[in-house]
C-alpha cells in the first residue's frame, strides 16, 4: 500500500525538520567563518606571510618540486615561470588565455595556503557547535523532567526528546569527519609556517626559525600537543562505539566512552594556545597602507613594491602603479600594526553544556546514594527474576526505567531495567523484573537468592535474609510514557519487552480515570508458554477490574506463542481469560492494524514497540501507510544501541 | 571487565588505522612532497592492513556479526593458518609496518593510530584469544520422514486409526477444560 504523506508527515516531518535546521546551522557556521579568514581585513598580513614571501614569490605547497635542498624546502615560483609551465601545457600555445586571466589564476595558486588557514577555522566552528550540542541529549535527568512537566505541552515536541540518541551519535559522527578535515589543514599550515618563514613577521609566526620541523611544531606546542592526544582519545572512543562493539562487548565501549572528559580538558587546553593573532589597529594601519618612513624592511607594506618584484614583465592589462595610485586612496600607516590572539571562542559554546553536565552527574550521585530497601525476591520461569524495593523520596511515571548498581556484584557496572511497578500515592514499592542473560544478571540473581532454591518456585524461609546493597540511580525517561496520552494506544512487546508495559498496566490497575487512554490494544508475543507467567495474574486482574466496572472493551489483550512444536498448550489452569485469547503462530500485523483503523474511525492510534527490531519495522512501516477509515498511527520508538 | 574480549577491539582500531594510512598516504604522494616514496609505502601498507583485518573472527560465546561480503576474504586469511590466527604475530606486524610510516608528516596519526591497534593485540594474545574464521552455517536439508520414529508395533492386522487414537484425544479434553467460561457479573438479556 502507497505511504500515505500525511502519515509519514505525522511520523517522520518533525525529526527530517530537525535534522535539516542542525545541518544548515552547520553550514551556515562553516561559510562564515571561511569567508571571514578569507577576506577579512584583519587577516591581511598573515595572508602576506603564510602565501607570499619578502621576494614576492609564493611557495605553494602541491606544485611538484624537483630539486630539494633540504627536507620540506619548496622551490620560489614565480608568475614567468608559471606561465612557462602553462604554455608547455598548451604545446606552446599561450594565446588562449589572456594574460590577466593567467595572473588570476597564478594568484589563486599562490593562495594555496587560504585551503589551510581558512579551512582549519571554518572546520574548528563546526567542531564548536558539535561539540557544545553533543552533551545534550545526554542529560537524562533533565529530558526526564522536560518530558513528565507541562513545560513541553505539545506531544509533537516531545516526541522529539525520543531521537536524543539519534542526535548525539550524529553530532559524534560530523565531530570525526571534521576533526580530520581540522588535522589535515593544520598540517599543511604547520608546513607554511615553517617554510615561510621571514622576519618581518616575528609575531604572526609559530616557528622560530626557517625551515623548522614541522614535526617538532606538532609536538613541542600546547596546541599540536593538546591536537595530537585528542585524536588518539577520539580514535579510541570511536573505533569503541561501533554496532558491532556495543552489542558484544558494551563495557569497551562503555569505560572508553567515558574518556570524552578527558578530550574535553584537552580541548579547554588546545584553544588557550594562541597561535593565530589578528591585527588589532586596522583604523590607524589599515592594510595596504604606506609607511611613510620606507626602508628596506617595510617594502612589504605597500602593495606597490609588491608587483616590482615579481621576476619577469608586468603582464599588460594590470594596471600599473601609477595608474593605482589615481585611482585608489592612498592611506598612510599612522603606527605599527599590533597583532593579538583571539580569545577562545570555545570556552564560551562548550563551558554551557559542560556546566550543565556536570551539574546533572552531580545531582544524580548525589540522589542515588542512599541505597533502596530490598522488600522482596520472586524466582519467575525462563530465568526471570523479579525485585521489589522501597526508597523514600521515590518517584516515578510508568514507563520509565532505572540503572541499578551493585557494588558486590561488580564495582564499575551499572544496568538498566524497566520498572514494572511504579510507587503510587497509596503504595511506596517500586519493582523490575530482569532477565537472567549476562554475568552481571547471573552473579545478582546469586547474591539474591541461594543457588540451591532457585529450582523450586517455593523459597524457604529463612530467619534472616541478607540482600546485598543495590543503588539506583533514576528513574529516566521513554517513549513509553506518552501511552497514557493516546486516547488509543497499541502496545506490542516481545518476550521481556513487555517490562515496560507492564508498569502501564500496574498504574490502570491502581485507577485509569485520570489519564487520556480509553482503549488500550495489547499485543505479547512469546517464544515459550512460560513466559506468559510472568504477568499472567495481573492481566486477569484487569481483565476482571474492568469487567467489573463495565469496561470490557478497555484493555484488548492478545498473547501470541510464535513458536510452537505442535503439542497444545495452556498458560496455567486458573487463567481462563488468558488461554482463551492465546493465539498460535506469529500475529498478522496488516490485518491487526486494518481491524485497529476500523474500529478507531478518525482518531489518532498511538503505536509503541518494545521488541525485536524485525517487528519493530514492520510496524513503523505500517503506521505510515494510509488506510480507508481515517485513522491516524502515530509510531514511538526509542533508538537503543 | 572479566569477559571483554579485546581482539574484536583491535580488530575496529587496526581498520581504521589502515584507512587513515591510505589517506595520509594519498594526500602525501599527490603533493609529491619530499620524501614522498614513504606516502606510497604507507598506502601500500594501509591496503595490506585492511584486507588482513577485513574478515572479524568469531567470538567466544554468542554470535558474531559478519562485514559485509567478508566470506571471501575469510577464506584467502584462512590460508596462512597460525600466521594470521596467531596475535601475537599480528601484534609485531603492525608495529613493524607502523614504524616507517612515523618519518612522514602526513602519515604520522596513522602510525600512532596503529600503534595503539598492536599494543591491544598484543593485550589480546596475552590472554590466549585466537582468530577463528566465521563458518557459513550448513544449511540444514529438510529431513524426509523424520517424524518417522519407530515402526508400528502390532503386527497386522491393525485396527483402524480412531480406535488406537481415542484415548489421548479423551485426555486432552479432561486437560483443557476447566470449566467453560465463567463471566464475572451475571449476563442477562433484558428483554422489554
Amino acid at each position: 500500500m502507497a505511504v500515505s504523506w500525511r502519515s509519514w508527515l505525522a511520523n517522520e516531518g518533525v525529526k527530517h525538520l530537525c535534522l535539516l535546521i542542525w545541518l544548515s546551522l552547520n553550514v551556515l557556521l562553516f561559510w562564515k567563518t571561511f569567508l571571514l579568514y578569507n577576506q577579512g581585513p584583519e587577516y591581511y598580513y598573515i595572508h602576506q606571510m603564510l602565501g607570499i614571501s619578502i621576494s614576492g614569490n609564493c611557495y605553494p605547497v602541491q606544485l611538484y618540486s624537483q630539486r630539494r635542498a633540504r627536507p620540506y624546502e619548496m622551490r620560489p615560483f614565480t608568475f614567468s615561470g608559471f606561465k612557462t609551465v602553462c604554455a608547455t601545457a598548451m604545446d606552446g600555445d599561450n594565446t588562449v588565455m589572456g594574460e590577466d586571466f593567467l595572473y588570476n589564476f597564478f594568484l589563486f595558486f599562490c593562495n594555496s595556503y587560504l585551503v589551510g588557514l581558512c579551512l582549519s577555522r571554518a572546520s574548528a566552528s563546526v567542531l564548536n557547535l558539535n561539540c557544545s550540542l553533543i552533551l545534550l541529549p545526554m542529560c537524562r535527568t533533565l529530558l526526564a523532567y522536560l518530558r513528565g512537566s507541562q513545560k513541553v505541552p505539545s506531544r509533537r515536541t516531545r516526541r522529539l526528546l525520543d531521537k536524543s540518541k539519534t542526535l548525539h551519535i550524529t553530532c559524534g559522527i560530523t565531530i570525526c569527519v571534521f576533526s580530520g578535515v581540522h588535522v589535515a589543514a593544520h598540517l599543511m599550515n604547520a608546513l607554511n609556517f615553517s617554510v615561510n618563514y621571514s622576519e618581518n613577521f616575528l609575531e604572526l609566526n609559530a616557528a622560530r626559525y626557517q625551515n623548522e620541523d614541522p614535526r617538532k611544531l606538532l609536538f613541542t606546542t600546547v596546541p599540536g600537543l593538546t591536537g595530537v592526544c585528542m585524536v588518539v582519545v577520539l580514535f579510541l572512543m570511536v573505533t569503541a562505539s561501533t554496532y558491532a562493539i556495543r552489542v558484544s562487548n558494551y563495557d569497551i565501549f562503555w569505560y572508553t566512552h567515558n574518556l570524552f572528559f578527558v578530550f574535553y580538558m584537552l580541548l579547554l587546553l588546545h584553544v588557550s594556545g594562541g597561535l593565530l593573532k589578528y591585527q588589532t589597529n586596522l583604523d590607524t594601519h589599515p592594510p595596504g597602507c604606506i609607511s611613510l618612513n620606507q626602508t628596506q624592511d617595510q617594502d612589504i607594506y605597500s602593495p606597490e613594491d609588491f608587483s616590482e618584484h615579481f621576476h619577469g614583465p608586468l603582464p599588460e592589462g594590470f594596471s600599473k602603479p601609477e595608474a593605482r595610485n589615481q585611482k585608489t586612496l592612498v592611506k598612510i600607516c599612522l603606527e605599527e600594526p599590533k597583532f593579538q590572539a583571539h580569545f577562545p571562542q570555545t570556552w564560551i559554546w562548550i563551558s554551557g553544556p559542560l556546566c550543565l553536565y556536570c551539574a546533572e552527574r552531580l545531582y544524580r550521585c548525589i540522589r542515588s546514594n542512599k541505597p533502596v530497601t530490598i522488600i522482596s525476591v520472586i524466582n519467575h520461569p525462563s530465568d526471570v527474576m523479579e525485585l521489589r524495593m522501597v526508597k523514600e523520596n521515590f518517584k516515578a511515571r510508568p514507563g520509565q526505567y532505572i540503572i541499578l548498581h551493585c557494588p558486590s556484584v561488580s564495582a564499575l557496572e551499572n544496568h538498566p531495567f524497566t520498572l514494572t511497578m511504579c510507587p503510587t500515592e497509596t503504595k511506596a514499592t517500586f519493582g523490575v523484573h530482569f532477565k537472567v542473560v549476562g554475568d552481571w544478571t547471573e552473579r545478582f540473581r546469586d547474591l539474591l537468592l541461594p543457588p540451591s532454591s532457585q529450582d523450586s518456585e517455593i523459597l524457604p524461609f529463612i530467619q534472616s535474609r541478607n540482600y546485598p546493597k543495590l543503588y539506583i540511580d533514576g528513574p529516566f525517561g521513554s517513549p513509553f510514557e506518552e501511552s497514557l496520552n493516546y486516547e488509543v494506544s497499541l502496545c506490542v512487546a516481545g518476550g521481556i519487552g513487555v517490562t515496560p508495559f507492564a508498569s502501564i498496566l500496574n498504574t490502570l490497575l491502581d485507577d485509569w480515570k485520570p489519564y487520556k487512554l480509553r482503549r488500550l490494544y495489547f499485543i505479547w508475543v512469546c517464544r515459550d508458554i512460560r513466559s506468559f507467567q510472568w504477568f499472567a495474574d495481573l492481566l486477569c486482574m484487569l481483565h476482571n477490574k474492568f469487567w467489573q466496572e463495565n469496561r470490557p472493551d478497555y484493555v484488548n489483550i492478545q498473547l501470541y506463542l510464535s513458536q510452537t512444536d505442535g503439542i497444545q498448550k495452556i498458560i496455567g489452569e486458573k487463567y481462563h481469560t488468558l488461554n482463551s485469547r492465546l493465539i498460535i503462530g506469529r500475529p498478522r500485523w496488516k490485518l491487526l492494524f486494518d481491524e485497529i483503523a476500523k474500529c478507531n474511525r478518525g482518531k489518532t492510534v498511538g503505536v509503541f514497540c518494545c521488541g525485536p527490531s524485525s517487528i519493530s519495522k514492520t510496524l513503523h512501516n505500517l503506521s505510515n501507510q494510509s488506510n480507508s477509515y481515517g485513522t491516524k498511527f502515530e509510531y514511538n520508538k526509542e533508538s537503543f544501541s | 571487565m572479566g569477559q571483554i574480549e579485546w581482539a574484536m577491539w583491535a580488530n575496529e582500531q587496526a581498520l581504521a588505522s589502515g584507512l587513515i594510512l591510505i589517506t595520509g598516504g594519498i594526500v602525501a604522494t599527490a603533493g609529491r612532497f619530499t620524501q614522498w616514496y614513504f606516502g606510497a609505502y604507507s598506502i601500500a601498507a594501509g591496503v595490506l592492513i585492511c584486507l588482513l583485518e577485513y574478515p572479524r573472527g568469531k567470538r567466544k560465546k554468542g554470535s558474531t556479526m559478519e562485514r559485509c561480503g567478508q566470506k571471501y576474504l575469510t577464506t584467502v586469511v584462512k590460508l596462512f593458518g597460525p600466521l594470521t590466527r596467531n596475535y601475537y604475530v599480528r601484534a609485531v606486524l603492525h608495529f613493524l609496518l607502523s614504524v616507517p610510516a612515523g618519518f612522514l608528516l602526513a602519515t604520522i596519526l596513522g602510525t600512532v593510530c596503529l600503534v595503539i591497534a598492536s599494543v591491544i593485540y598484543l593485550l589480546a594474545a596475552i590472554r590466549g584469544e585466537q582468530w577463528t574464521p566465521i563458518e557459513p552455517k550448513p544449511k540444514e536439508r529438510p529431513q524426509v520422514g523424520g517424524t518417522i520414529k519407530q515402526p508400528p508395533t502390532n503386527p497386522p492386522p491393525r485396527p483402524p486409526v480412531e480406535a488406537r487414537k481415542k484415548p489421548s484425544v479423551d485426555e486432552e479434553e479432561a486437560a483443557s477444560a476447566g470449566g467453560p467460561q465463567v463471566n464475572p457479573i451475571p449476563v442477562t438479556d433484558e428483554v422489554v
